[in-house]
């Protein structure tokens, strides 16, 4: 294995040097991966660093590694469902991204209660947020934006992220829920030092550069809708479809045998809530024993959910990477949250070479999701994130 | 026929393009529209519920995600009216600005226009002035010409108040000893004060400072005229400070002062206090509020001191320059030595396309004993084959005549090829501050119409000064 495949992702460079630095390392060995992307990463005006690994890691000594390569730098991060590498998509590994605090001024929290998460402490933490970044940058008029990482197994974003978005206000936030390879067991988010589950990490950014919080999807609506006619929202179980058992109901719109849903054709024949003019994603997570189907996110009895195709996937990425290379120029980084299924997606149709491609030429980084968040909303089978500029807005 | 299945048919219920048209015999579908039917009824009763749950936000999930999907809804809408908004609001601030400054441009033309003759009725007046007449003509004359320089003052305030609100007026600093400028406004006022019967004390400093001369000089004498309105008996003091961020040009007077209350007011457009001491006076209350622009503009605090029955002090600070004047001093070439009338004798070039300026200056300089030259153009000049060098050029900014398109910079670059050093006066009622700096690079005085007699004469009195000036003393 190469071992140093760990380099700078863009060579947008200003006169003091990149504002961020990328790298990744494939090594198996939790401190010998830490080690190698210090190498990278570490300089002066390091700031802060961010990172997406694979659950397969130990993940306890890859936090203390990481922990003593990168000592007084605050260093956030989660697990994933895949990695997007400097070279495109990746697995198994772990990708960073180092922030200049000339550039950057970043603060973090940890929240450890999803549950009890309420209006009062959101506010509480969006002050200190605020404070903080005013701390580390002051007199600094940058603008504010918020990436936030999710357990995507607690079941508890909808809430946490409209009770953050109140509080956040006109600040705008996008984020990822943290994945596990598809084994839907232990997914974890990273802050203070160590792993943790049920937890979110909220980290705000303030930066003089141009930036811009989207979100993307390639899917249409197709003219079949389906009524959920029992559902258990504790779990994110649809027990029932048009009154039949869901599965069977799902099995029957796309025309395949109950035994033969499987992930790929959840990624392919995904299904969407209306809401005016716009369609959100409701993914599947599966189909269970007791004909019901799981869902990635937040269900109701009464929601009537759209059959949805996919549009060309590539075409439609290419599309919106060019877009925002216009608006916001030579890109230093784009920060994506890419759900899981868009890439089972490319796998099945034989794409992810190109996709790689496509996201590594763009200076993409960042990981594949259980979920994606977007101005508090929970989404699914987006690309969600953040393009930041290279050159400070005027 | 064969009953091929019990269970309803494939068809999706919802689907409304395609409804479901059950096979097979009536028992069969009877029993598939009855099944039909019950899930229809689920569904509408899954649909009520869900409707009438539609409003109560509580904890569930759901209603969280699609609450915050209408709030961003909404969000992007009022966000998009906000843009339309201000754009609008953009568009109608930048064609207000633009009506504001054809109004500007217009006023200035007018101006421009009104200067002209205005400024040739204030030579002919100050030459009649020199004349021996008769106590009641010299009063009438007197009277003239204090009417003549009170249209002047009130066109020049609204010309300047107008110009800095459009920002037309751009400051061009340069070094400069506080004497130039303080010196001049000490003779012209120590006259006006004793006329009125007040004390008028100045203390000299020659420190050099950096500002713009034409526009600390408005300023200052702002302050003066003020101080000599409002002072009805006592002294004015005219003087500097030495402070750690600049000198200090102050005005104190033993007026009576302004309340506390008031000393805001004051810097506010159309603001008199009481009546002036001066009957005659007559002003548009612009005086302070110009001041107080024009320090804004050079960056320079203005400070106001009062105690009522006391007096008052105006100041203005600027900054000290860190290099020396870079103007050369002129030294004379002949002697005419009249220490009675300095000016007796002084060969003084006038080029004027105005033939009404033209008399009105010749009365003016031959007044004062110069020996004039006046011309309409710098070809007019050369046929008159002058054997004699002059020993000043006075020239208008604005020569523009069919057949000759030279302006007065040019005039005076020409007719320095032939007389090095030749000390030059631009006259122009042109405020532009880039001819300014022009004139100031070329090495030329600059004065601005309507011309103040004795504001020139105070200049050629100190061009033609035999003595140049101590250049030693700089500060900081």
């Amino acid at each position: 294995m190469d071992l140093l495949c760990a380099k700078p992702a863009d060579p947008t460079l200003t006169a003091s040097g990149p504002v961020v630095r990328t790298a990744y390392s494939g090594l198996q060995d939790p401190s010998a991966a830490a080690t190698e992307l210090g190498i990278s990463l570490k300089h002066a005006e390091l700031g802060f660093v961010l990172f997406f690994c694979s659950a397969e890691y130990p993940l306890e000594r890859l936090g203390q590694a990481m922990t003593e390569v990168f000592g007084d730098v605050a260093v956030v991060g989660c697990t994933t469902a895949g990695e997007i590498t400097p070279k495109g998509y990746c697995r198994g590994c772990i990708v960073a991204i180092g922030f200049d605090r000339r550039y950057f001024s970043v603060a973090h929290a940890l929240i450890d209660d999803l549950a009890g998460f309420d209006l009062i402490q959101a506010q509480r933490l969006t002050g200190k947020l605020l404070e903080d970044c005013r701390r580390e940058a002051p007199g600094w008029d940058g603008r504010h934006f918020v990436m936030t990482l999710l357990d995507g197994l607690s079941s508890c974003e909808e809430q946490v992220l409209a009770t953050l978005d109140t509080a956040l206000g006109s600040i705008p936030s996008f984020g990822g829920s943290a994945g596990d390879d598809n084994h839907l067991a232990h997914t974890h988010v990273f802050s203070s030092g160590g792993f943790h589950n049920e937890s979110a990490v909220i980290v705000m950014f303030q930066t003089c550069l141009p930036f811009e919080v989207f979100t993307t999807h390639h899917l249409q609506p197709r003219e079949h809708k389906l009524v959920v006619t029992h559902a258990d929202h504790e779990r994110r179980r649809v027990m029932e479809l048009n009154a039949v058992p869901a599965a069977e109901e799902y099995a029957r719109l796309v025309g395949m045998p109950l035994a033969d849903l499987t992930s790929e054709v959840f990624a392919r024949y995904p299904l969407a809530v209306r809401i005016g003019e716009q369609h959100y994603v409701r993914s599947i997570q599966g189909a269970n024993s007791d004909g019901s189907l799981s869902f990635y996110c937040a269900v109701e009895n009464g929601i009537v959910l759209t059959a949805m195709e996919a549009s060309p996937l590539l075409e439609q990425l290419g599309d919106v990477l060019a877009g925002l290379r216009q608006r916001q120029g030579e890109p230093a980084l784009i920060l994506g949250c890419d759900c899981f299924l868009r890439r089972l997606e490319l796998e099945s149709l034989n794409q992810v070479e190109s996709a790689s491609c496509l996201l590594g030429r763009a200076g993409v980084i960042g990981f594949n999701t259980y979920g994606e968040q977007y101005h508090g909303m929970h989404l699914n089978q987006t690309f969600t994130g953040v393009a930041i500029g290279s050159r400070p807005s005027l | 026929m064969a009953c091929t299945s019990t269970r309803p048919s494939l068809a999706l219920p919802l689907d409304l393009a395609h409804p479901s048209e059950p096979l097979g015999g009536d028992e069969d579908r009877c029993l598939a529209l009855e099944e039909e039917n019950a899930r229809l009824r689920r569904i509408c009763a899954a649909l009520i519920e869900r409707v009438e749950a539609g409003g109560s936000l509580g904890g569930a999930p759901y209603a969280a995600f699609e609450h915050t999907v209408l709030l961003a809804e909404q969000v992007r809408e009022r966000t998009e009216t906000l843009q339309q908004t201000l754009l609008e609001l953009h568009k109608a601030k930048a064609e207000a600005e633009a009506a504001n400054h054809s109004k500007t441009r217009f006023l200035a033309a007018v101006s421009h226009d009104l200067l002209q003759p205005l400024n040739a009725a204030r030579l002919f007046t100050s030459a009649l002035e020199e004349h021996d007449l008769p106590a009641t003509s010299r009063r009438l004359v007197g009277n003239v010409g204090r009417s003549l320089k009170d249209v002047e003052a009130l066109l020049g305030t609204l010309v300047d108040i107008s110009r800095l609100d459009a920002g037309l007026l751009k400051p061009d600093k340069a070094p400069f000893r506080a004497s130039e400028l303080l010196d001049v406004l000490a003779e012209e006022y120590r006259q006006m004060a004793s006329a009125r019967g007040l004390e008028f004390h100045y203390v000299a400093c020659d420190i050099v400072i950096e500002s713009d001369l034409a526009l600390l000089a408005r300023v200052v004498r702002n302050f003066l005229s003020n101080a000599l309105r409002y002072t009805p008996q006592g002294r004015i003091l005219l003087g500097c400070r030495r402070r750690p961020e600049g000198l200090e040009i102050a005005v104190v007077d033993t007026g009576p002062g302004i309340e506390t209350a008031q000393q805001e007011a004051i810097f506010l457009e159309f603001r008199r206090l009481g009546a002036g001491a001066d009957e005659h006076d007559r002003g548009l209350g612009l005086g302070l509020a110009i001041a107080d622009r024009i320090s804004a503009m050079l960056g320079h605090a203005l400070r106001l001191a009062s105690r009522p029955g006391h007096g008052s002090v105006f100041s203005i600070r600027v900054p000290y320059a860190t290099t020396l004047p870079a103007r050369e001093r002129y030294s004379v070439t002949e002697v005419h030595k009249d220490l009675s009338n300095p000016l007796a004798g002084v060969a003084v070039w006038v080029i004027d396309n105005d033939a009404a300026i033209r008399e009105g200056m010749l009365a003016l300089l031959e007044g004062w004993g110069c020996r004039v030259i006046t011309a309409a153009s710098l070809r007019e000049l050369d046929t008159m084959k002058l054997a004699e060098r002059p020993d000043v050029l006075l020239v208008d900014y604005h020569l523009s005549d069919a057949s000759d398109t030279e302006d007065g910079l040019e005039v005076a670059g020409r007719l320095r090829k032939h007389y090095p050093e030749l000390p030059v006066v631009l006259i122009t009622a042109n405020h532009d501050a880039a001819l300014k700096g022009r004139a100031r690079r070329a090495g030329l005085d600059y004065l601005l119409k309507p011309l103040k007699p004795l504001r020139l004469r105070m200049l050629l009195l100190q061009r033609l000064a035999s003595i140049p000036k101590n250049e030693s003393c700089v500060w900081p």
